[in-house]
């Protein structure tokens, strides 16, 4: 399963880990706690509620699951202009 | 209706982009406002800005621009609209967002341009990191750009 980052969570994690998901997948719930536990540094700002994940060009709440194929995205808040 | 959106990676001028849009126009419009967003040169604690860095998203940016590009062409009086927004790095003063619209009277205009903005600072698809003398930070929207952004809820 490919996790992409964006923003400051790129600055902490970098663009993109791979991880392998089991059969029956994650949510996000438990892919935050994943990334919380192996990457420290991004703990605090995996676990915020304003840290939307994106699945398909579309965001998923913590429940959703994911699978060995897919791409999760997490976006911290967006700010243009 | 002429709706453009345009993300761009490199500097671009905005006197140039304001004649362009003007010369689409279709001759019925009676007002244009257009406003141009820079890249600053302090932080909020006053420490020098030495580069400003748009990060985005492969696809959903530039949908993010059109989505909202779209929605002041429909909600407003207007008969054009441009939008065009930098990412990547860029050095102060450089231009970061330019927006413009067009229609018969000028009140449209200036909510059309002042809508555009509010969300932009607040939907379009983006991170934008601050490289300052003193360090570096994520900038996040603030309180007063989602209550500028929750103006607009019908």
């Amino acid at each position: 399963m490919k996790l992409l980052f964006f923003g400051r969570l790129a600055d902490r994690l970098g663009r993109e880990i791979l991880i392998s998901a089991p059969p029956e997948g994650y949510s996000i719930a438990e892919l935050r706690e994943i990334i919380a536990k192996e990457h420290p540094q991004a703990e605090a700002d995996i676990r915020r509620s304003s840290v939307k994940a994106c699945v398909g060009d579309a965001f998923v709440h913590d429940s959703f699951r994911v699978f060995e194929a897919d791409i999760v995205e997490f976006f911290p808040p967006v700010s243009g202009g | 209706m002429a709706v453009r959106s345009r993300l761009v990676d490199a500097p671009f001028d905005a006197d140039r982009a304001l004649g362009q849009f003007l010369a689409g126009l279709g001759g019925g419009e009676g007002a244009v406002v257009s406003f141009v967003g820079l890249a600053r040169l302090l932080s909020k604690k006053g420490s020098r800005i030495e580069r400003l860095t748009l990060d985005h998203h492969p696809r959903l940016t530039k949908r993010s621009l059109a989505r909202i590009a779209s929605a002041a062409a429909e909600r407003f009086d207007v008969s054009a609209i441009d939008v065009i927004h930098r990412c990547g790095e860029m050095k102060p003063g450089e231009v970061i967002v330019f927006v413009a619209a067009a229609g018969p009277h000028r009140r449209a205009a200036f909510e059309a341009a002042d809508y555009l903005m509010d969300r932009l600072k607040t939907e379009a698809v983006f991170w934008k990191r601050e490289d300052a003398a003193d360090g570096s930070r994520w900038i996040d929207p603030t309180d007063a750009d989602y209550a500028d952004r929750n103006r607009w809820e019908r």
